[in-house]
């Protein structure tokens, strides 16, 4: 047979190296049986603990996982092809879909890189907004993630808690911005609205009983037999493996790397506040999740700085080539209805000049490459999206572990399909 | 000043590989502990809401479907077919074909009207830009959201469905809520 002929699974198997027989796999006696063999499995697309349609091939030696692929692009929607069509106000709501857990991070990573080619100040009191909104974005991006990966490891009453908070996050984006999901709150200059009346009681009520119900899924999950038992040790990948891979935020400093951009490169305010960054020491399982967690508690405190600090003044930056007017001159101002004509109709121009422009998501490093011709469209809008960074990680994070510890350890990556393939 | 990573590192405590004693506490203490806080939740009653029975109260800035508007004393239309909607919609979903009034038959209250106007409901993404556009508040995003159709050709909404008012609105949000 020639090796044409072999297909691409053969192929793979033929790849890895069986463990000596006399060599027990990474953990325990009991994932290996008497002759080696390997078995190629087809993971996903639909496979409820994937976290999205995500599909991983993977070449098992009994239980224990020898060699693994993901294969991704199942919910490709061509969002940066689309963005370069469209005006540039007009690429945020776009945005906004990629990763559809963190719609604020989207929206700010491409506000930032065009207020950045614009050279354009963002009032105070549009920076605070912004930081409020991210930070409960980033809750309930946490919150998402510990309930599903708490579901994936057996406890299901942790799901309903996060989802109970996080209704609440959702409904405080409703009322801000009018939308759970999606909100396209954040415009380049600003934000659309300013905050409405009672948002700051309700936001104060929230940050005020979320540390007691994050302790409650601590109480719930930190010591539990069962969690310490699967997450404890499992799958860890040291710092230099980490770097090497390019991978950021809670996954990196897990490992005991404290890099965080929001003090690394504070941007939008963020040295303003006081807050500690949660490290892990060696990265394993228990550390991603004891890092995520720790986070929500830090998210509160910037929150709660944020709120107290909220500066007077204009939410949206006063530069009307760039920003709408406010809808009242409209009926009374000649030259605001031109502006408004014109921003609607053609957008405004940005500067020729390409910029890049990082922030920390919930996953970590989500960075908006946008290169500008001097037209109302950018020429190109790339993401650099930390889910699909992650997940080449994923096979060193496995490799030589069991099947059931992937389960755990794809649920610790926290990756977002919709990030990963845009 | 250059910036120290370890000068806010926070380290995140780790359970310690137990003792025989200390392992049983971990295995029926803190199975205990997580059963207390489950327990301790039903005091506090259910949060969820009978979805179907009642409807989920929206703030007033919620963004639903859309309506059209029309002048109260004149009944004329506030829409003039000028486009600017459709010009901002990001999924392309609204269509404007605009018409000249005539002294006969007048439709909106400026020169021209919206003889056609549908809104693609099916690729209509509700990020209001339709609103933010249209300088004259013929257009608002309403608090329906109760959408689902039998058919793709259904939700496309026609300029009489947009204008009328909906059978069943949405509730509001009472102030403080």
């Amino acid at each position: 047979m020639s090796p044409a002929d072999v297909s691409d699974y053969r192929r793979r198997e033929q790849s890895v190296t069986l463990s000596p027989a006399n060599e027990p796999p990474n953990r325990g006696e009991e994932g290996r049986g008497d002759h080696h063999e390997l078995l190629t499995l087809n993971m996903g697309p639909h496979h409820p603990a994937t976290h999205g349609v995500l599909r991983l091939l993977v070449s098992l030696e009994g239980e224990v996982v020898r060699d693994l692929k993901p294969i991704i692009g199942y919910v490709h929607t061509g969002i940066e092809k689309t963005a370069e069509d469209k005006a540039y106000w007009k690429v945020i709501p776009v945005v906004e879909r990629m990763d559809y857990l963190s719609y604020y991070f989207n929206a700010l990573a491409f506000c930032g890189a065009v207020e950045t080619l614009l050279d354009l100040e963002v009032p105070k009191r549009a920076q605070y907004l912004r930081v409020i909104h991210l930070e409960l974005n980033r809750i309930a991006s946490h919150l998402v993630w510990l309930g599903t990966s708490a579901l994936d490891l057996g406890a299901i009453s942790v799901f309903w808690y996060c989802f109970r908070e996080r209704e609440t996050i959702l409904d405080l984006f409703e009322m801000s911005s009018g939308q759970r999901m999606h909100t396209r709150y954040f415009q380049v200059g600003g934000v659309i609205e300013d905050i409405p009346a009672g948002f700051e009681d309700k936001l104060r009520a929230f940050i005020g009983v979320m540390p007691e119900r994050a302790d409650q899924y601590g109480d719930i999950l930190n010591r539990n037999e069962i969690v310490v038992r699967r997450l404890r040790g499992v799958c860890p990948l040291g710092e230099e493996e980490l770097l090497a891979l390019g991978v950021t935020g809670p996954l990196l400093r897990a490992a005991g790397h404290p890099w965080d951009l929001r003090k690394a490169e504070p941007y939008c305010s963020y040295d303003d506040f006081d807050f500690r960054v949660p490290v892990g020491t060696v990265g394993d399982n228990y550390d991603r999740f004891a890092v995520r967690l720790a986070e929500i508690y830090e998210s509160v405190k910037i929150i709660e700085q944020a709120l107290e600090g909220l500066p007077a003044g204009p939410y949206i930056t006063e530069d009307r080539k760039i920003a709408l007017p406010p809808r009242h001159e409209l009926a009374t101002s000649m030259e605001a209805l031109i502006h408004h004509f014109k921003l609607v109709t053609e957008g405004f121009r940005v500067p020729p000049g390409e910029v890049y422009y990082p922030i920390e998501s919930p996953r970590g490093e989500l960075g908006c490459f946008v290169r500008s011709d001097g037209s109302a469209k950018p020429v190109r809008v790339h993401m650099r999206d930390p889910s699909f960074v992650h997940l080449q990680a994923l096979a060193p994070m496995v490799r030589d572990n069991y099947i059931a510890d992937l389960i755990a350890t794809l649920a610790m990556l926290d990756p977002i399909l919709g990030g990963i393939d845009r | 000043m250059t910036y120290d990573p370890q000068a806010d590192a926070l380290p995140v405590s780790r359970p310690a590989e137990p003792g025989r004693g200390a392992a049983a506490y971990r295995i029926f203490g803190e199975t205990l502990r997580g059963m207390k806080t489950t327990f301790g939740r039903i005091v506090e009653g259910p949060t969820t809401v009978q979805y179907p029975e009642d409807k989920a109260p929206v703030y007033p800035r919620f963004r639903g479907r859309h309506r059209l508007h029309r002048f109260e004393d004149t009944g004329l239309e506030k829409c003039v077919g000028c486009s600017l909607c459709a010009a901002a919609c990001p999924a392309d979903c609204i269509r404007v074909v605009a018409a000249e009034n005539t002294p006969e038959l007048r439709i909106s209250a400026g020169e021209r009207y919206a003889a056609v106007y549908e809104i693609n409901m099916s690729r209509c993404i509700f990020c209001g830009y339709c609103e933010v556009a249209c300088p004259f508040d013929a257009i608002t995003m309403g608090h329906d959201y109760e959408l689902s159709d039998y058919d793709r050709s259904d939700l496309i909404f026609t300029k009489e469905m947009l204008l009328a008012e909906p059978v069943e609105r949405a509730p509001l949000r009472a102030a403080g809520e």
